[in-house]
């Protein structure tokens, strides 16, 4: 049973699922103005922003469909298993290698981007894009998971403690993540967010935290309703949906960045090698680097950071977005990189052991 | 007696709709984040009808559900007439063999499912969707079926032959009238569980055709809106009119007084 | 003839779920899953998991006793309404009833639960409504807790209880009671001596309906048990969304049906053993 299943069928059948992607583009062959290309990436990130949709069919004719994924295993799944379906890809910049290595994306080639100019020299050149010296991601957008609490309760945060602090006993909410609750307990103990060597001293400092975790919130739907209701008021949270809670649905949390730092994350766009309209996708990669679109996402919606400098600088001078990624905070930021496979699964059976513990 | 067991049949019905009628009232809430007091509109309504990607998923959404339903009651049905009522080598490994669908948590199954039909050449997409649905559906019509079975009695189908209906015809006359609401109910679970089916038709769905579980699944990061309420509140009241009708136009009720 | 009967069902599970889960059996003797440039090792040590994972065990356990908590209270809840709904009601009203029991699997699943968040988190309906009547009730803040869970298992899995064991029931002699009522059988007797026979069928069929999805449930923990919603689906499920180590997740379900089989085996065979005697 098991024999058909190795490495050189699956290769085979990725081949022959190539050969029928160009087969059909030989037939249909279909003209620039009609195309319609796949983007992969979270629901509502940026890429499927109605009205801007809407402006780049009309500049450049190209159509965009969506598919989406839940999580980062199932972004690489859904680029195995689907070759030639999509044609634009969202990877976070830790997943990058991992996507490179396997063959599933190409490199860049920053010539047909006319907006790269204007991205951050240190993100567009950032060392989680780069594969055999190749950059395999065109920066895009970096964010921050940090604290948030609610306003009128938690005066001055300042640190990450609050968590374990029994002032707030059953009022804390943390995010169901591995890598993202393993460096949180990497940044209290003073490691690296990537590498830490001392993970039991972790693990221990996480456990330390059950007498106040209230939840274990996964998505941001999820993290609104149970802060509307008044379930929770320490937590960590995304930076890019702090802005949207703020804005869109009045809510009164603030985010901030603690004494300890917070961790990092830079996502970044990919054409899949199987595309076969990859010109179109560089077209929507140029479109969504570009400060316009950038400004507008931000301003209606609310998004994370911009990698493009000239974007960020469009911003209005009082704009909420701009409260929230304070210039100094890039410095005490440690960004989520790539990491062998073994440590990955360490950090996953860490915080499984510790979830059981949270919940004898 | 009677009074006393239609009260407790209301509470119990009562406790079931609860969370139902919630999801009613919250689609006719104003409020995004399902917050109280209740503030009745139609907002969600209007949103609703300018989404055509949420209604085209329910339309998927109801076309593969009865498409699967028909199929698997009607395969479902035959295994389980053979399944409870004749005993042959390998009857209880046949039997064991309905637990892994039920038992394998979905995220398993649909994982497997993309995997396997990517390499197998099934693709994704609806067909592939309701190959995996029919599949999941199976074990329950078949247990469902059985129970019906097992309860009934033999002998009446026994007596009919022995009257000198030939077996096919005492089958027909007999015992399928006998067994129709057990049908039914197994044709209402397979309805369901492609319904509700949200994870492995999340995997099997191609961009851009999906279903209503799929919409919502794939919603859960970022949020949904009450736009989900108010189309779940539709579905849930024409499928209420058509099952009212049904009773009405079938005699099932009666076949199930004369027993 | 049996064959003919048998076969379209099983070689549509044989395609679309036997052999895909062989392929995930196959996976849980690897190392890693085969993509990519990883070799394929084989090895058995995701089926030590839980030996070397011994927090597993908890985990395993609290899932088997929410299998038979929610099981439990199906029973107790679902039987007498199936009786109800077989004894006490008829033609169209049992008809109506009947559907309308069905009705609620009809809506999403997700949407059932978010709506079971509003009723029980503080200052949820639930608390509305007892305030209605006691006004000064401390609120009850049943969300994020095993109790929430159980009621969300409660309510998604009971129908296929109600339903089972009515359609077995429904074929009882209205005769055979009256016939025992008159003979002086005191209602006790009569349940324990006609009802729970006649309804063991049912039982059993909806038991397997509902504790085997419910001890790999994880919608339901994760989002009404807050911190204490920690299950062996939600383990399995975070082995295929956050670890990626499909290996790992498939051996801890095979584990788990392995678990399954087995007590539905000593199960069965109680169950046999108790009709043979009686």
């Amino acid at each position: 049973m098991f024999q058909p299943i190795n490495r050189r069928s699956f290769g085979l059948l990725v081949g022959s699922g190539l050969v029928a992607g160009a087969d059909a583009s030989l037939f249909i062959r279909p003209s620039h103005a009609a195309e319609t290309i796949t983007v992969l990436n979270w629901r509502g990130y940026g890429t499927d922003e109605a009205s801007a949709l809407k402006a780049f069919a009309a500049k450049s004719g190209i159509s965009v469909k969506h598919d989406y994924y839940n999580s980062e295993p199932e972004l690489i799944t859904k680029l195995r298993t689907n070759p030639g379906i999509y044609d634009v890809v969202l990877i976070n910049s830790a997943r990058t290698q991992q996507a490179a290595v396997e063959g599933m994306i190409d490199p860049i080639d920053f010539a047909k981007l006319s907006n790269a100019k204007d991205l951050s020299p240190t993100l567009k050149s950032h060392p989680n894009f780069l594969f055999k010296d190749k950059p395999f991601g065109v920066a895009w957008v970096w964010g921050m998971n940090s604290l948030a609490v609610r306003r009128d309760k938690v005066a001055n945060p300042d640190s990450f403690a609050l968590f374990g602090n029994p002032d707030y006993a059953d009022r804390v909410a943390l995010f169901d993540d591995a890598a993202t609750e393993i460096g949180i307990g990497a940044l209290l103990t003073g490691q690296d967010i990537n590498d830490p060597k001392d993970l039991k001293a972790i693990g221990e400092k996480l456990k330390s935290f059950k007498k106040n975790v209230k939840l274990l919130w996964s998505s941001e739907d999820e993290w609104n309703k149970a802060f509307a209701a008044g379930a929770f008021d320490v937590s960590v949270y995304w930076s890019g949906a702090a802005v949207r809670s703020q804005r869109r649905l009045k809510l009164p949390v603030d985010f901030v960045v603690p004494k300890e730092g917070a961790i990092g994350w830079l996502d970044g766009l990919s054409i899949p090698s199987t595309s076969t309209k990859k010109e179109a996708g560089y077209a929507f990669i140029n479109y969504m680097i570009d400060p316009q679109f950038y400004v507008e996402w931000a301003t209606t919606a609310g998004a994370p950071a911009s990698a493009n400098i000239v974007a960020m600088n469009g911003l209005p001078a009082d704009d909420l977005n701009k409260t929230i990624y304070k210039p100094e905070y890039l410095t005490k930021l440690q960004f989520m990189s790539a990491m062998p496979d073994d440590r990955r699964t360490a950090f996953a059976d860490l915080w499984q052991e510790t979830k059981a513990f949270y919940a004898k | 007696m009677i009074p006393l067991g239609r009260i407790y049949l209301l509470v119990v019905v009562a406790f079931l709709y609860l969370p139902i009628a919630v999801m009613v009232a919250m689609a006719f809430n104003a409020s995004e984040l399902y917050t109280l007091p209740l503030e009745v509109s139609f907002h969600w309504f209007e949103e609703l009808a300018g989404n055509e990607r949420l209604l085209a998923a329910g339309r998927n959404s109801v076309m593969v559900a009865l498409v699967t339903s028909i199929l698997a009651t009607s395969i479902g049905t035959c295994a389980g007439l053979v399944l409870s009522r004749r005993k042959f080598r390998g009857r209880s490994l046949l039997q064991a063999l309905l637990l892994p669908p039920i038992a394998v948590p979905w995220i398993i199954t649909g994982t497997a499912m993309l995997v396997f039909f990517f390499w197998s050449g099934i693709g994704r997409g609806l067909h592939s969707m309701i190959i995996g649905h029919v599949a999941l559906a199976i074990p329950y019509v078949i247990l469902v079926v059985g129970t019906g079975l097992q309860t009934l009695n033999e002998e009446l189908e026994q007596a009919a032959m022995s009257l000198g209906s030939k077996p096919a015809h005492a089958f027909l006359t007999v015992t399928l009238p006998l067994l129709a609401p057990s049908i039914v109910a197994a044709a209402l679970f397979a309805f369901a569980v492609s319904f509700d089916q949200f994870v492995v038709s999340y995997f099997l769905a191609t961009p851009g055709v999906t279903t209503l579980p799929v919409e919502i699944y794939a919603s859960i990061r970022k949020g949904f809106t009450p736009e989900i309420n108010a189309i779940s509140t539709i579905l849930l009241g024409v499928s209420m009119i058509l099952i009212l009708l049904f009773a009405r136009l079938s005699h099932m009720g009666d076949v199930s007084d004369r027993r | 003839m049996i064959v003919g009967m048998l076969l379209p069902a099983y070689a549509w599970l044989m395609l679309a779920v036997f052999l895909p889960l062989l392929t995930m059996l196959g996976f849980s003797f690897l190392k890693v899953a085969p993509f990519g440039n990883h070799p394929m090792v084989f090895t058995l040590e995701h089926y030590l998991a839980f030996v070397r994972r011994p927090y597993l065990v908890d985990v395993a356990w609290a899932s088997l006793s929410l299998g038979f908590w929610t099981t439990g209270l199906c029973a107790a809840i679902g039987l007498p309404a199936a009786l109800a709904l077989a004894r006490a009601t008829r033609g169209r009203v049992k008809q109506v009833l009947f559907l309308l029991i069905i009705l609620p699997f009809w809506t999403n699943g997700l949407v059932r639960v978010f709506s079971w968040t509003m009723v029980l988190r503080d200052g949820g309906i639930l608390d509305l409504v007892i305030h209605f009547f006691t006004p000064h009730a401390p609120p009850q803040g049943l969300l994020y807790s095993y109790p929430a869970i159980i009621i969300g298992l409660v309510h998604a899995y009971l129908p296929y209880m109600i339903l089972t064991c009515y359609l077995a029931l429904a074929s009882i002699d209205g005769a055979l009671l009256e016939a025992a009522e008159s003979l002086g059988a005191r209602s006790l007797v009569i349940f324990w001596k006609i009802i729970l026979p006649l309804s063991l069928p049912g039982l059993v069929s909806g038991s397997i309906l509902i504790f085997v999805p419910v001890i790999g449930s994880f919608m339901e923990p994760r989002i009404l048990g807050g911190r204490v919603g920690v299950t062996m689906g939600t383990m399995i499920e975070d082995q295929f969304t956050q670890a990626f180590n499909w290996p790992l997740g498939a051996a801890l379900s095979f584990t788990m049906l392995a678990v399954v089989l087995v007590i539905f085996g000593v199960f069965s065979g109680a169950l046999r053993n108790r009709l043979a005697t009686s």
